[in-house]
């Protein structure tokens, strides 16, 4: 047994049967154990083999039972199964005849169905043709009750019927009848057609409206939409013409004297757009109604044939009665500045100008009136269609404004205008600049409130007419204007210089009567009212420096002013998509010039400091180095009852500022104090720089100081305590009680204090003081 | 102009972008021959020190005779469209078109002027104050050319001399056959170097040279605003240290105020 069972484990070593652990002992292996504890061991081994293996076969026979009682219930099955797949076959073949019979009955009703859609369209055509049969009839009635409008109701459902069903019919059982019946309904259309057109043509000769606007009806029902419009708008500007015509009678024999006798053209235009305008409004309803959204245009395109031809007429009389092209030539013949022409006086081109804006600005309100009717009406009627359409609809409306002979001819008349309207504005500017005067007490001359009332004139003229690249060149010319002839008579002012008074040096007064006659050359006339005295030139001088600031100002106002009133223009829909951009590029120019005019101030008053100011307050300073600050304390208390210097200084300063100050508006003022501080602080620091200081004369140094100080601070609206820093800091140091007493004031010690001066300069202030030593002061460490 | 600056600027598209020096169209009749920035200009550039930003602008005027292609010449570079059809231009036409050179933002104002004689009155009113003057003329047709004299001339008049850039451009250039461009060129660069312009051959149906020439003209006439900035803040520089103007009171007043606050709480 033993044997068996290791023969067997030996053949198969490996079977999972010998449990996990293989025997892997074979014969020879144990043959080759010569060891008796091998032996042992191995024998071990093979025993708890041998145990696991009979475990095994003793769990296998357990399940033997159980296996067998599984198969025969198994065996009991069998005859099942074979009922089942017979019963599946049945269903099998169930379903394939329902299937069969459903395709079938969907076939039939899938014909019902074809049938039932024959069956409609056999009514709808034998309603068509009842419906063409009784068209016929009506018609035959209607015309010869002259119903019209039945007739035509009777054509329009004809036209509107499927032409193949008529072609159908026509080929039908019947056909003969209907044949004849659809030859007669033709023969009626046509007509109708020729009775609605005679009859429209006898209605507009008689002029009766109500009759007009009734065949004007019946057209679109015979689809002659186009006719229709076209003779309808025909009659439309036939009373326009008349209309116009009437008027134009009028104004011929319009008395000059009569209020409106100076705009008369532009209120002749103006009637002309308004009848039209009305003429729209009241038919527009009939048009959108009978024929259909987005077919305005069509009329209004008839109706402005009308209006253009209406619109020369008036332009031509207007040309001809105002000599509008002779003027315009008298003008550029004028602008040539040849003085052999007769020039123009720009006071007669006032009305005419007034009128073209006038004209212009009711044309442009005509104008975009039509267009914003156009486009309401095109949107209504393009809702649906693609992007082209509309794009081609919006290029045709283009054209139609920019094209028409209203626009061109308008256009032509704001080109001359702006030329003379330049002209007017430079003639009346140098009219204004030749008249100048300036009343006593006045700070300006009346030249700047008269060229800015010009400049606002003709700008606003410009404005008035809603042409924005009217209003645009016209802001460009006033910029001109104002910049090179108004400016340059301002800076010619100013080149003459303020003049030389005895106190001041004879070098700078040889210098401004040099660039006097120099610039009287310029202007090509010695001006002999010049210069009579003195005082006329320096009150000249001032009145141009407030001059140049109120006109930078001015120019400031206006370019406000301006603006707002654009955006007003704007806002009501007048110019295209870049009148804003444009607008704003002609304004920004402006604020250009403001600045220009503001530093041509600027230059005036640095030069009235350095010619007026300057040479008088530096002798004044330079006394200063006559008192002497090397003083003890007897001479101190006799300064201190008789001021030496700094009262006498005020004094002076005082009287001089005092001309200024009547002469200058408030804000030049200001700023001419403030560069006259700045001169004397610089002054001020030369001086010091010269003169030498006991410990006392450092006090008094500084008393004179504070007082200057508190002077100017009373005269300036400026704090001028920075201008004099760098003077406080030296009288501090001249101050001192020691050398060494600076440290307390300087680097980690300076506390708030920012120093202004630089060492070296702090040990040439303190050098300054006749009893600090120089050792002492080299010895400071700074 | 301010209120742009409070809009959120959308960026400049890719081809507005301009960092390198454009090129001449010939040497024989161009304006400058340096292909680099100024060193002033570069370097300011570079610094972003360059003033208050986005707010240079330069008018350029474009004139010449009806119906040599000035509007299409526009259109093409600023909508990049041509249309066959012609539709004369009334008073004037204005675009803005915005750069970015050596990245600092750019604009040029770009006014279309009529060439119809009956719009020149209103036309020539727009031609103050223009930095750059492009006169344009037909390159098929020569009487085109001729007449560029005058009309600069007129463009001149309303502006300081020699305050303006001036160019001449042909149009038109896909009409001609080579050799006549070639023969029209030459007398062109004759009476650009009379005019003290500089010459380009351009195509507005084609697009030939179009973004070419208006990149040069707005490079030109940025490095001369920025060097004409750069000299008015220098010398401004200058006057602060002779402090002799009013205009820098403003600063050394805030200064002194503070100056003199703090002396107070040192007291």
């Amino acid at each position: 047994m033993r044997y068996a069972k290791m023969a067997a484990s030996a053949t198969t070593p490996m079977a999972p049967s010998s449990g996990g652990s293989a025997s892997a002992l074979s014969m020879e292996e144990i043959r080759a154990l010569t060891d008796l504890s091998d032996l042992e061991a191995a024998y071990s081994r093979l025993c708890a083999e041998e145990k696991a293996v009979e475990e095994e076969l003793e769990m296998l026979l357990n399940q033997q039972c159980s296996i067998e009682s599984k198969m025969t219930a198994l065996h009991r099955i069998g005859p099942n199964l074979q009922l089942i797949e017979g019963d599946a076959k049945q269903l099998a073949g169930t379903i394939t005849f329902t299937c069969n019979l459903a395709e079938n009955v969907s076939s039939k009703v899938r014909q019902l169905d074809l049938a039932k859609n024959r069956l409609y369209q056999a009514i709808q055509r034998a309603d068509d043709i009842l419906d063409l049969k009784f068209c016929m009839d009506g018609v035959q009635t209607a015309l010869r009750n002259e119903d019209y409008e039945q007739a035509a109701a009777h054509i329009h459902r004809y036209l509107s019927l499927d032409k193949s069903v008529i072609e159908l019919s026509r080929q039908g059982r019947e056909g003969s009848i209907i044949e004849a019946n659809l030859e007669l309904l033709q023969e009626a259309e046509q007509r109708l057609k020729i009775i609605v057109t005679k009859k429209f043509d006898e209605a507009t000769r008689q002029e009766d409206l109500p009759q007009v606007e009734r065949f004007f009806k019946i057209f679109p029902l015979l689809g002659l939409h186009e006719e229709g419009l076209s003779n309808f708008s025909e009659y439309l500007c036939k009373q326009v013409a008349n209309k116009a015509e009437e008027n134009l009678q009028l104004v011929m024999k319009t008395d000059m004297s009569d209020r409106r006798a100076a705009v008369i053209f532009a209120d002749t235009l103006t009637l002309l757009f308004e009848g039209i305008a009305r003429i729209v409004e009241t038919h527009q309803p009939i048009v959108e109604t009978y024929y259909g959204p987005g077919r305005l245009y069509t009329l209004i395109k008839h109706l402005q044939v009308e209006c253009d031809r209406q619109v020369e007429k008036v332009v031509d009389k207007f040309i001809q009665q105002r000599d509008y092209h002779r003027q315009f030539q008298h003008v550029q013949n004028s602008m040539m500045r040849s003085s052999a022409v007769e020039r123009i006086e720009p006071r007669e081109l006032d009305p005419i100008l007034t009128e073209v804006t006038l004209m212009n600005a009711r044309s442009e309100l005509y104008l975009r009136f039509i267009k914003r009717r156009i486009v309401s009406d095109f949107e209504v009627g393009d809702s649906m269609a693609s992007e082209e359409v509309k794009q081609e609809h919006q290029k045709c409306l283009d054209k139609l404004l920019n094209n028409c002979l209203l626009s061109r001819t308008m256009q032509e008349l704001i080109g001359y205008y702006i030329t003379m309207e330049e002209y007017f504005m430079r003639e009346t500017v140098n009219k204004a600049v030749a008249m100048d005067t300036c009343e006593k007490g006045q700070l300006t001359s009346s030249m700047v409130d008269d060229v800015f009332y010009i400049v606002k004139k003709c700008i606003g003229r410009a404005l008035s007419s809603s042409s924005i690249d009217c209003l645009c060149a016209m802001i460009n010319h006033s910029i001109t204007e104002l910049e090179s002839d108004f400016g340059e008579v301002l800076c010619n002012k100013l080149k003459m210089g303020f003049p030389a008074t005895t106190f001041q040096d004879f070098q700078r007064g040889v210098t401004s009567a040099v660039s006097l006659m120099h610039s009287s050359l310029q202007q090509g006339k010695f001006d002999t009212k010049g210069i009579e005295s003195t005082d006329e030139a320096k009150q000249s001088f001032l009145v141009t420096l407030n001059n140049l600031e109120v006109c930078s100002e001015n120019i400031m106002t206006l370019k406000k002013t301006l603006e707002s009133d654009c955006a007003k223009l704007l806002q009501q829909g007048f110019g295209g998509e870049q009148a804003q951009p444009k607008i704003d590029s002609c304004l920004s120019d402006m604020a250009a010039i403001s600045h220009k005019f503001r530093d041509l101030l600027q230059e005036g008053l640095n030069e009235l400091t350095n010619s007026a100011i300057k040479p008088q307050v530096k002798p004044w300073i330079n006394l200063f180095l006559s008192v002497s600050h090397n003083i003890e304390e007897e001479e101190f208390n006799d300064y201190e009852a008789n001021d030496p210097w700094v009262q006498q200084f005020i004094l002076n300063l005082e009287q001089q500022m005092a001309e200024f100050k009547v002469g200058l508006s408030l804000v030049i003022y200001d700023s001419l104090t403030s560069l006259m501080t700045t001169l004397i602080a610089i002054e001020m620091e030369k001086v010091v720089l010269k003169s030498t200081f006991s410990r006392l004369g450092g006090l008094q140094f500084d008393k004179e100081l504070r007082s200057l100080i508190a002077y100017l601070t009373t005269v300036t609206t400026w704090t001028i305590r920075d201008k004099f820093a760098r003077l406080s800091q030296m009288a501090t140091i001249l101050n001192l009680e020691r050398v060494t007493e600076i440290l307390d004031y300087w680097g980690p010690n300076s506390g708030p204090l920012t120093w202004r001066l630089t060492p070296a300069e702090v040990r040439q202030v303190l050098a300054l003081r006749i009893d600090f030593r120089s050792e002492d002061i080299k010895r400071l460490r700074l | 102009m301010k209120t742009t600056l409070l809009h959120v600027v959308p960026p400049v598209s890719r081809d507005r972008i301009i960092s390198h020096f454009p090129k001449w169209y010939t040497p024989e009749a161009c304006l400058q021959f340096k292909d680099h920035f100024h060193t002033q200009v570069g370097s300011a550039c570079q610094r972003r020190n360059t003033g208050a930003v986005g707010l240079k602008i330069s008018k350029v005027v474009v004139v010449g005779d009806l119906y040599v292609g000035k509007t299409s010449l526009i259109n093409r570079f600023c909508k990049d469209v041509f249309d066959r059809d012609y539709k004369a231009t009334i008073g004037v036409d204005f675009e803005i078109e915005r750069f970015e050179i050596a990245g600092v933002p750019y604009s040029l104002q770009i006014w279309d002027t009529a060439g119809q004689e009956k719009f020149k009155c209103i036309a020539s009113a727009y031609y103050r104050g223009a930095e750059i003057i492009i006169t344009v003329f037909d390159l098929a047709d020569i009487q085109t050319l001729d007449h560029t004299k005058q009309w600069l001339q007129d463009a001149l008049r309303e502006n300081e001399p020699g305050s303006s850039f001036i160019f001449l451009v042909g149009t038109k250039k896909d009409l001609v056959s080579t050799a006549a461009c070639e023969r029209t060129e030459l007398d062109a660069i004759h009476y650009a170097n009379e005019m003290q312009a500089e010459y380009w051959s351009v195509s507005a149906k084609t697009g030939e040279n179009v973004r070419e020439f208006f990149s040069r003209v707005a490079a030109l006439a940025f490095e001369k605003s920025m060097l004409m900035e750069l000299e008015k803040s220098n010398s401004r520089m200058a006057q602060i240290g002779a402090g002799n103007l009013i205009n820098i009171e403003g600063t050394s007043l805030e200064a002194s105020e503070t100056n003199h606050q703090a002396n107070v709480g040192c007291c």
